[in-house]
């Protein structure tokens, strides 16, 4: 049995990256600048052993989006880091080569928010159907079909 | 159903043994697995399909009815379309469900086209989330109805709707604007 992640310890290491605040009993979220969160990862990778992604989450918060790396390790805390991302300018270094699982979650967050994860090996669509117009994120708020654009499907008529 | 006296033998005899025996095949063009566990429901001997000659079959080469479940997604309307091409006529289509007639809860997503009947032309719908095994029976039974009726008057013809005559405002189309 591995000793549980106290606060004490994850603030010793996250708290140069930005605030840490315990939100539930295993779970503590550090909020990271978007040229911290590599840095942030790797420390939690590394000293923290949460070697385990459980996965990436993105809240499009209206002016910002909140990209979010949730970890986890033997010792069954979760650490969340989250990146603040201007909707202006969407992008992140990508974090493919240190923890392979996020790479398959990049490529999803882009093709469905837009969000750019420079440093990606193959950012290409991977969930949205062949034929969907390029520059159309879905799961954006202020996203709205537009009429007379294809989104895909089929083109001819029912005979 | 009228008989035909203008066919020959061997055509009456094929219509015949179609009647006796529909063929079913079964595509999930995106649905909740709910319709397709029904499906299977129907298939067991407590319903017992078999009795009416119904047999379920992988190939819609093999198929006379085609039974689509779920709102069509994004992705699945060129295969549907496919499948539905691939069908020997005559062919016969059920939209099963809520989301194979508007798109049940799946109605305004993006990623579905919201009805069967935009991707290939439905003959029967049937109601419900998910419909009952006795329903699909019910669906299958008056689909066999119509086959009958179609080859009595020669063709699908006379269940086309037809265009509102020049002067009369057209009757209220069956697509409402719908979406987010």
């Amino acid at each position: 049995m591995t000793e549980p992640l106290t606060l004490e310890r994850a603030k010793e290491v996250l708290e140069v990256f930005g605030p840490v605040a315990q939100l539930r009993s295993n779970r503590i979220q550090v909020v990271t600048a978007r040229e911290k969160a590599r840095d942030a990862l790797k420390a939690a990778l590394g000293p923290l052993s949460c070697e385990r992604l459980i996965q990436m989450s993105v809240t499009d918060a209206g002016e910002a989006f909140e990209l979010t790396y949730h970890l986890t390790g033997q010792h069954r805390t979760v650490i969340s880091i989250r990146v603040n991302l201007p909707r202006a300018d969407p992008s992140v270094p990508s974090v493919h080569d240190i923890l392979l699982a996020a790479g398959i979650y990049e490529r999803q967050i882009h093709d469905l928010f837009g969000i750019v994860f420079p440093g990606h090996p193959n950012l290409k669509r991977i969930i949205l159907n062949e034929d969907w117009p390029e520059k159309e994120y879905p799961m954006r708020k202020d996203w709205k079909p537009e009429k007379g654009t294809f989104y895909g499907g089929i083109k001819e008529e029912v005979k | 159903m009228t008989e035909r006296t203008d066919m020959s033998l061997s055509e009456r005899l094929a219509t015949w043994a179609r009647l006796k025996s529909p063929w079913i095949t079964i595509f999930n063009s995106g649905a909740c697995n709910a319709c397709d566990i029904e499906i299977i429901a129907t298939l067991t001997p407590r319903f017992d399909v078999e009795r009416f000659g119904i047999l379920a079959k992988g190939s819609p080469r093999h198929a006379d009815i085609l039974i689509v479940t779920g709102p069509v997604t994004r992705k699945q309307a060129p295969r549907l379309r496919r499948i539905y091409e691939q069908m020997p006529e005559p062919k016969y289509v059920i939209a099963m469900g809520a989301c194979g007639s508007q798109g049940g809860v799946f109605q305004g997503l993006y990623h579905v086209l919201n009805s069967v009947e935009d991707v290939v032309p439905v003959d029967v719908y049937v109601a419900g989330c998910p419909p009952r095994p006795d329903e699909i029976i019910n669906g299958v039974v008056e689909t066999l109805r119509l086959m009958g009726e179609d080859v009595a008057r020669g063709g699908k013809e006379w269940r086309k709707k037809q265009p509102a005559p020049p002067g009369e405002p057209a009757g209220e189309g069956r697509k409402a604007e719908v979406g987010p």
